[in-house]
């Protein structure tokens, strides 16, 4: 059987039932993984030894009677974006510069997830130092798009969205600067989460832009990611911007919508560059909820517009401070044979770091610059100022809102290449991260043209993600989702939640 | 070149402090749970937030935050309630992060002062001292009786991490000049560090130290650190210009660092207002440098020329959340605050009587004026000032010439100390016999009176026995009597000495010499 | 397009943050920053006036501190895993002035 293509409630009936053990869980994932990813290069370190050993407790607690215990993932396979320190574990960011790290301590969404039963099965693509859109800057090759293999798979945690949905891991987590879990998501066919900043602790995920950064799980169903969200969030006292989160993700996904207040963007709608079958894809989602009993209402977020060129001022600027700890001294790529610290420095920095690394770290270098922070970074953050009153004025009137995604479905490898209107494909996502709120992707189906999966985002209050999940899961129920890519699929024995 | 005060005639020094302060006195790092330990194996006190791991975060020590605003309250400073972190970028293999987690615009502690009191040989490097009367002020001074007392403003003390140790290797004795490779220890990295920046308003080397031995004075009463300028827990960097007296225009300073104690301080920079106003005479410039004290060549080298000004791409830390401080957390702090040397020291002239420069003196040293005071509860008010005279004399010396020496733990307790003044306020035993009591209970660890009385120390001041004694003496040498009458009185010392030696050394010279002085001159 | 930074301000950027540039990679280095810098010019024509700005999406967050506890330390070997370079128990660097061995 192939367990990572089935979901949690399945998998820990089965458990329960003793229909199968945790070791073969575990087992069938790890040899799953030797079989497709190949195809799919999802996985950029495969941990067979710390699987199995969490395994082999779970299958302990099982035979004593105390799985129950164990936590919401216990038996489930997971994986982790190799942005999250994992103790023993490569933790590379994708990057040259950090090709042979071993982590010496573990992140503490890592510690929740495993320590929630999680079997951990290995670390996933990303773009490199999370960096990009299409993971395609990973210094160890792309990752595929399940869906078609010549498609990108969104990024920047791109194997993180793709392993989910190649049925290679039940759950994974990824990181969200500007919309890096919400829009490989969308790509990949899957529900992928960033929850409000704050609720789940950055401790041990190597930073990119540290006021911006969250850590969210990828799933194949709302109730996996809420189960997941449920052993995430939380204050954590290694991170002071971590926040107490004590409620449950799951206690109203079966509520439906009826008196929900819906809110869309017409601005959004109706943005440049925005394909039909996406726009539909938006259009159809909200007349669903509105036959569901959900009222729709129209919003303005006035300022959204500027989120992108504030979103481009505030990350370099962050990423630039966060990634000069990287100096050849303590830990990363070490350029062999300078006479002295500056000539290692900056041939270790410009042969550690890929193209979009060291343009970001320049500009951001540039942007914090005397003379240049005044006009850049400081009204950045007045702007932040007025997005987040935006969205403030919003949720009076609205308890979730409902906009796309990315502009379009997953493109082709090759198809954008100009680094400017690649970062405009962020335009939806990036004004959550900046006013720190929460927001999804929950697929709806594939495009009428493409034949690509289709996601709408939804997005809720500060700290009322719970919100967002609510809405989320009836519509899953009307759109039934497909889970696993077909071509995959076919691999897949049992079917999530059937 | 001229010598300082040659100088200072014409030229003004203005001077202003940079200090670093380490809070030795907590239990932890700034922003993670590493012991702080001087000392220790490298590396051994570190984890992924000193080594700046990928990933790791900070969390301010709270203790850390409560220590700075101590020592901001004792430094008659503002409490800023709502400030920020700042991350200060500059690459350096001592910093983990390479940034500094640091303070902006907006430290925790803002505008204070401290009255330094300038008296002795120091007082004179001031010219205006010499056109004040007493209570008279003039620029930030006011001359008293001893000196002048001069208000020397704090712009800030803010709240930082200190950076690692390295070790330079291959070059001459450690230097980074000239080394081949350097080690690098993380253990220090983030040490808790306070930074006090004051006004340009010191004038003299003088005051320059005497301010750096007032805030450690005041450091070390609040227990937040050990101080040691030796270990670089307590560092002062000097940054100083001359000017024209008479013009209002700074001049350009040059900083001066490795600064390892109280008298590198003082030289240093009565080292560079020497070579400063050669420069400027000569019709030379002064360049902005960073300039290294050589205390065995005795003068400034450059370091470094600052060229442009530093640009540290300054900017809120996002990992830290700001600080709001309550007047709760502010008032709380304030209990805490221990009685301050000053505040002794005026406390001490009021109860005792001492004079103002005795009381200062026994607050110098937190051991010293605990000393005075556990004295003070069981003696007589009128020994105030011999155990002042004692502690500030005998037992400063004794701590000078010895830095390992305890006084809390020697054998020479609060009760001893009190007995063996007494017994020569009474005219027990001479003053001179006291130094030989007061050496003996270190060394033999006895009560003041076993010792006299082992010693046979007593003084005799029994005027029946010294008239006798006197009489024999004078009977016993008549042509030297004669001559004394005949105008050589400087034969008393002979008489005197010859009536000692009949005692055996334990009459009372004093009497003595009245009681031979009436038999001569009558 | 308006020129933001010119090659030898990308030059002395490149210098700050301690990254090698060749000559060859310097003109479009140069172009790509000039045009993402371009595309920021709307920052710099927002009416922002009175307008606080918003360091920590935290909310009312503050004050967040630890106790003045000791924790777990990594043993020197541990500190020293992922060292390049080391040599008695500290990370090796060469010469921070220059004029070292390699």
């Amino acid at each position: 059987m192939d367990f990572a293509c089935m979901g949690v409630d399945a998998i820990q009936v089965g458990l329960r039932a003793g229909d199968f053990s945790a070791t073969e869980v575990a087992q069938s994932s790890l040899d799953r993984i030797e079989r497709i990813d190949g195809a799919v290069n999802a996985f950029l370190e495969v941990t067979p030894e710390l699987a199995l050993a969490k395994a082999a407790e779970v299958d302990k607690a099982i035979a004593e009677g105390s799985f129950d215990q164990m936590g919401p993932l216990a038996g489930v396979p997971v994986a982790f974006k190799d942005n999250m320190n994992q103790i023993g574990t490569h933790t590379t960011c994708a990057s040259r510069m950090l090709e042979n790290y071993v982590s010496p301590y573990t992140a503490t969404c890592v510690q929740k997830v495993i320590d929630a039963g999680g079997l951990p099965l290995g670390k996933l693509n990303m773009d490199e130092f999370a960096f990009g859109s299409t993971t395609e800057t990973s210094a160890f090759g792309t990752t595929k798009n399940p869906w078609g293999l010549d498609r990108v798979p969104g990024g920047s945690s791109g194997g993180s969205a793709a392993a989910v949905a190649a049925g290679l891991a039940t759950v994974t987590l990824g990181s969200d600067t500007g919309g890096s879990i919400r829009q490989p998501a969308s790509f990949c066919g899957v529900v992928g989460v960033k929850p409000t900043y704050g609720a789940v602790s950055r401790y041990g995920v190597v930073a990119f832009g540290s006021s911006l950064d969250q850590v969210g799980p990828f799933a194949r169903n709302v109730r996996d990611a809420a189960l997941t969200l449920n052993a995430l969030c939380g204050r954590d006292p290694l991170d002071c911007t971590s926040q107490a989160c004590d409620f449950d993700f799951t206690a109203n996904l079966d509520q439906g919508v009826e008196g929900m207040k819906v809110g869309i963007v017409p601005a959004f709608l109706d943005a440049e560059g925005l394909d039909r079958e996406v726009r539909n894809a938006v259009m159809g989602a909200a007349d669903k909820l509105a036959s569901l009993g959900a009222e729709i209402v129209e919003i303005e977020l006035p300022n959204a517009q500027a989120a992108i060129s504030a979103y481009y001022v505030l990350a370099p600027c962050e990423a630039f401070s966060n990634l000069s700890r990287f100096d050849s001294v303590r830990y990363g790529y070490c350029d062999p044979g300078h006479k002295d610290l500056g000539g290692q420095y900056e041939a270790s920095r410009a042969q550690g770091f890929g193209v979009e690394a060291r343009r970001r770290i320049m500009l951001g270098s540039y942007l914090l610059s005397s003379g240049v922070y005044d006009k850049y970074y400081y009204p950045a953050q007045q702007i932040r100022t007025l997005i987040t009153q935006d969205y403030l004025n919003a949720y009076q009137k609205v308890d979730v809102i409902l906009s796309p995604i990315a502009p379009s479905v997953a493109w082709k490898f090759g198809a954008v290449s100009d680094p400017t209107s690649m970062y405009l494909a962020d335009m939806f996502t990036i004004s959550i991260n900046i006013a720190g709120n929460g927001g999804m992707n929950l697929p709806v189906g594939l495009g009428e043209d493409s034949g690509m999966p289709v996601g709408v985002q939804l997005i809720a209050p500060p700290f009322k993600d719970a919100n967002m999940l609510r809405a989320a899961a009836a519509l899953e129920r009307e759109y039934q989702c497909v889970g696993v890519a077909p071509d995959f699929a076919g691999e897949a024995a049992v079917k999530d939640g059937e | 070149m001229k010598t300082m005060e040659e100088v200072l005639k014409d030229w003004e020094a203005v001077i202003g402090l940079e200090v670093h302060c380490e809070l030795t006195k907590l239990n932890t790092k700034m922003f993670c749970g590493c012991k702080l330990e001087f000392g220790a194996e490298p590396n051994t006190h570190t984890c992924p937030v000193c080594l700046g791991l990928p990933g790791a975060l900070p969390v301010p020590n709270k203790a850390a935050i409560e220590n700075i605003v101590l020592a901001g309250l004792a430094t008659n400073c503002d409490i800023e309630k709502h400030t920020m972190f700042y991350r200060k970028g500059y690459m350096y293999p001592d910093m983990a992060k390479n940034f500094q987690t640091t303070q902006g615009p907006k430290a925790f502690c803002m505008r204070g002062w401290l009255d330094l009191n300038v008296d002795g040989k120091g007082a004179s490097e001031r010219p205006i001292m010499a056109q004040l009367e007493e209570g008279e002020s003039a620029e930030n001074v006011t001359r008293t009786a001893e000196g002048y007392t001069a208000r020397v403003g704090i712009t800030r003390i803010h709240m930082e991490e200190d950076a690692g140790k390295m070790i330079h290797m291959g070059g001459g004795e450690g230097r980074i000049s000239g080394a081949t490779h350097s080690l690098v220890d993380y253990n220090r990295a983030g040490t808790p560090l306070i930074e006090l920046v004051t006004e340009p308003d010191l004038r003299t080397p003088e005051e320059a130290r005497l301010f750096m031995q007032k805030l450690r004075q005041i450091f070390l009463a609040l227990g937040i650190s050990d101080c040691s300028m030796e270990e670089g827990s307590l560092r002062a960097d000097g940054n100083i210009s001359l000017r024209r007296r008479g013009t209002t225009q700074f001049g350009t300073k040059t900083e001066l660092k490795n600064i390892n104690s109280f008298k590198s301080l003082h030289d240093g920079l009565a080292y560079e207002i020497c070579r400063q106003a050669e420069v400027l005479e000569e019709g030379g410039i002064i360049y902005q440098e960073t300039r290294h004290w050589d205390p065995s060549a005795k003068r400034t080298i450059v370091m470094r020329v600052k060229e442009t000004a530093d640009d540290y791409r300054m900017f809120p830390d996002p990992d830290l959340a700001p600080y709001d401080l309550s007047d709760e957390f502010i008032e709380a702090v304030r209990a805490k605050l221990p009685e301050l040397p000053d505040q002794k020291a005026a406390r001490f002239t009021e109860s005792f009587g001492l004079s103002g420069y005795d009381s200062r003196q026994l607050v110098e040293n937190m051991a010293t004026a605990d000393f005075f005071e556990a004295c003070m509860q069981d003696a007589d008010a009128k020994l105030a000032k011999p155990l002042a005279n004692l502690i500030n004399n005998d037992i400063a010396a004794l701590m000078n010439a010895d830095q390992d020496f305890d006084l809390a733990s020697s054998p020479l307790t609060p009760a001893r100390a009190v007995a063996l003044v007494d017994l020569v306020a009474k005219d027990a035993i001479s003053s001179k016999q006291g130094k030989e009591v007061f050496a003996a209970i270190l060394e033999e660890d006895k009560d003041p009176a076993a010792i006299v009385e082992e010693r046979g120390m007593k003084q005799v001041s029994d005027t029946g026995a010294i008239e006798a004694v006197v009489d024999e003496v004078l009977a016993a040498n008549p042509d030297k009597v004669e001559q004394y009458k005949g105008g050589k009185t400087g034969l008393i010392g002979f008489f005197v000495g010859q009536c000692m030696k009949a005692m055996k050394g334990q009459g009372n010279p004093k009497l003595i010499n009245q009681m031979l002085s009436q038999k001569l001159e009558g | 397009m308006t020129q933001h930074v010119s090659e030898k301000d990308v030059r002395a950027i490149a210098e700050y943050a301690r990254i090698g540039l060749t000559d060859e990679e310097l003109p479009a280095m140069t172009e790509d920053l000039n045009a993402i810098i371009e595309s920021l010019k709307p920052i710099t024509e927002y009416d922002l006036e009175g307008v606080e700005p918003t360091f920590h999406p935290v909310g009312d967050l503050s004050n967040v501190m630890r106790e003045d506890v000791e924790g777990t330390s990594f043993t020197q070997e541990e500190a020293l895993s992922n060292a390049p370079k080391q040599q008695d128990g500290s990370f090796l660097i060469p010469s921070i002035l220059g004029g070292g061995e390699a």
